[in-house]
């Protein structure tokens, strides 16, 4: 018999089947197929390949555009939105739209063609965290922007085109719809409870102890109660903070260590699977903190969305999050 | 210059990029289909769990059901979570006795057959007190979640929540309604039909057009004309099935002759009346060709990032010989 849950933020049911949960072997196999060094544009010495960077980690006396890069940051050569002209916003009968206008970025993660985020150390996944960091704050500045979504892609199930390892950043002209309803439904809460549901969530998950994969000192990373894919993980920090943007340099350090600790576990217990990850934030300037609180989503690509879940938005997850946790846990 | 586009009835904004397609592999491959019609489970009457047959269409009981029609236990709630039994029904409409992978290569007669029985099994199902809603998809080709057995089937789920993507339309066509004291989707077909761009075909009593705010490309809504407008699918449809029969027939050959038979998926997203929503909600189908991958940022934010503006797909899809 299987059963249906309710996420207590938004309010979304999902199926999880409980008679015949799949185990992490249970999956099709994705493997990672790099492309050619040499047709790389990403790899060091491809500099002039990709527009002008915005912003880079380099020994002193490294210059801009030139290798010897540790991390870099460069606008992406098919934005999905345009750097110029403000935001202009009009109607066609019914219809309403607006100009396209924002960033959007590549953050290119480690000189090396072969390794990926998992792959590198905690110091360069520090100064990956770092590049998200400064360009977040960078582009707040921009007042066309409302929102800065940061995502991966890994492997080509989830959507990647380019195999060297790297994250991307859109700076939107508005806020997401996945996050107005997280938005909207922790407000609910915090109307009706006067508390944080994402705190309340961070007890709860303490108290049932089963869900949790691992944590240090500012992060804890769990397997959701009511998950839409099956080995579904978030990472969250401890403190209540409802911006990405707002970590300190010690706050950044524990999410290296723990962020390394947690694809690392992913990548073990499920052999490399293609993944997404992306980062919900506030937005920028949000004038009620108190009520939200960033998290980062850990999405293994290990099914396909199918008719179902895209005409109903309700998920049919094959693998409970406890288990899942479990086999986290013990890798 | 990319643009942003807002949907009339969910508020979702898309952005329409058209610097993207150019990007290269941000294409799907076509579909594949490996079991012979000797192997095929759907052929030769191998087909155990039948619930309903008539006019060489067969529905099954799906084995693979992830909802339990026994009768469900109370919910039940541990702190914050909130828990409750998955009762339901899950089946499989197999299409036709031939073994015919696509739809669109069916005759129009047969599809008709297969739309009265989505029809016969969602009255069916509102019998039933616990289901809430019902509905009819289809996912054809591996990359819309289909298994590679080229033998035309499509399913229909009773469930007993209302999912959360149809209340986001009718809490949209409500509000509308309540401002306007107007239909949006009668003024949605009007607005179609007079700016005519994004139309790929219409007959006397059906539009099919690429929506304003598609979210991916190809992406075609088929819509009643005003006039012959009903929330509900299942009584709406009547006297109409033939016609939308064609109209179906003729959008999937123009996917397999323009798109190189891309994986596909359609739902139908109908309002029984049970949901109050006569005045203001119209039924229709949406088909989504599965030509790109949906990436983290798309499953991240709900913001889709469409390559391909629906005037330009819309234009192909008129120009395609059927």
């Amino acid at each position: 018999m299987s059963e249906m849950r309710c996420d207590p933020i938004v309010g979304r049911w999902v199926v999880l089947d409980t008679d015949h949960p799949k185990r992490p072997g249970d999956f099709p196999k994705e493997t990672r197929k790099l492309s050619a060094k040499a047709t790389c544009q990403f790899c060091p010495g491809k500099e002039h390949f990709t527009p002008h960077e915005v912003d880079a980690v380099r020994p002193q006396g490294s210059h801009a555009n030139s290798p010897g890069w540790m991390v870099r940051t460069v606008p992406n050569k098919f934005p999905a939105l345009g750097r110029d002209g403000e935001v202009e916003k009009e109607a066609w009968g019914m219809f309403d739209l607006m100009s396209g206008v924002g960033a959007h970025e590549v953050i290119i993660e480690t000189p090396d063609h072969e390794r990926d985020l998992a792959d590198l150390s905690i110091e360069e996944v520090d100064l990956v965290l770092g590049q998200y960091l400064s360009r977040s704050r960078d582009l707040a500045k921009d007042k066309r922007h409302k929102y800065i979504c940061i995502f991966k892609n890994f492997g080509s199930s989830a959507g990647a085109t380019v195999e060297h390892a790297h994250s991307q950043l859109i700076a939107l002209p508005m806020v997401p719809k996945t996050v107005l309803e997280e938005l909207r439904g922790s407000h609910a809460y915090h109307q009706a409870r006067g508390a944080c549901v994402f705190c309340d969530m961070i007890e709860q998950e303490y108290k049932d102890r089963e869900r949790i994969v691992c944590e240090n000192k500012s992060f804890l990373a769990f397997c959701p109660f009511a998950p839409r894919y099956a080995f579904e993980v978030w990472v969250i920090p401890k403190a209540h903070s409802a911006s990405f943007a707002d970590m300190d340099e010690a706050a950044r350090k524990d999410l290296a260590a723990h962020l390394h600790e947690v694809l690392d576990r992913v990548r073990k217990v499920l052999g490399g699977p293609a993944y997404n990850f992306y980062i919900h934030t506030a937005p920028i300037d949000y004038a009620n903190p108190q009520h939200y609180h960033w998290h980062i989503e850990i999405i293994p690509k290990l099914t396909r969305s199918i008719g179902f879940e895209w005409g109903t938005g309700l998920h049919i997850v094959p693998t409970l999050p406890h288990e899942a946790a479990g086999y986290l846990r013990k890798s | 210059m990319p643009q942003l586009r807002k949907d009339p009835i969910v508020s979702r904004w898309v952005i329409v990029a058209t610097e993207r397609a150019r990007r290269s592999a941000a294409f799907v491959d076509p579909v594949k289909h490996e079991t012979s019609p000797e192997d095929c489970p759907f052929c030769h009457d191998r087909m155990s769990g039948e619930v309903y047959s008539g006019d060489g269409v067969k529905v099954l009981k799906d084995k693979t059901a992830f909802f339990t029609d026994a009768e469900p236990s109370t919910p039940r709630a541990n702190g914050l979570y909130q828990i409750s039994p998955s009762y339901g029904h899950h089946e499989l409409v197999v299409e036709s006795p031939e073994h015919i992978a696509n739809m669109a290569d069916l005759p129009a007669e047969q599809i008709g057959h297969v739309f009265r029985t989505y029809a016969l099994r969602m009255r069916h199902h509102e019998n039933d007190p616990l289901v809430k809603y019902v509905l009819a998809y289809k996912n054809y080709g591996v990359a819309a979640g289909s298994r590679s057995i080229g033998h035309a089937r499509s399913q229909i789920m009773a469930i007993p929540v209302v999912p959360v993507r149809l209340q986001d339309k009718i809490n949209g066509a409500k509000l509308y309604f309540d401002f306007h004291e107007r239909s949006l989707f009668v003024d949605l077909v009007r607005q179609e039909q007079k700016e005519a761009e994004r139309v790929v075909l219409e007959t006397d009593h059906f539009i099919a057009f690429c929506p304003f705010a598609a979210r991916f490309p190809f992406e075609v809504w088929i819509m009643p004309k005003p006039k012959h407008q009903h929330s509900d699918y299942s009584h709406g449809v009547e006297g109409l099935v033939p016609e939308l029969a064609g109209v179906m027939k003729t959008l999937l050959l123009k996917y397999k002759a323009g798109l190189n038979d891309p994986a596909y998926n359609f739902v139908i997203q109908s309002a029984p009346a049970s949901l109050g929503a006569e005045e203001c909600y119209c039924w229709h189908i949406e088909l989504l060709p599965r030509l790109t991958r949906v990436a983290g940022f798309e499953r991240g934010t709900g913001f889709y990032i469409n390559p391909i503006p629906p005037e330009m797909t819309a234009k192909f899809l008129r120009e395609v010989k059927a």
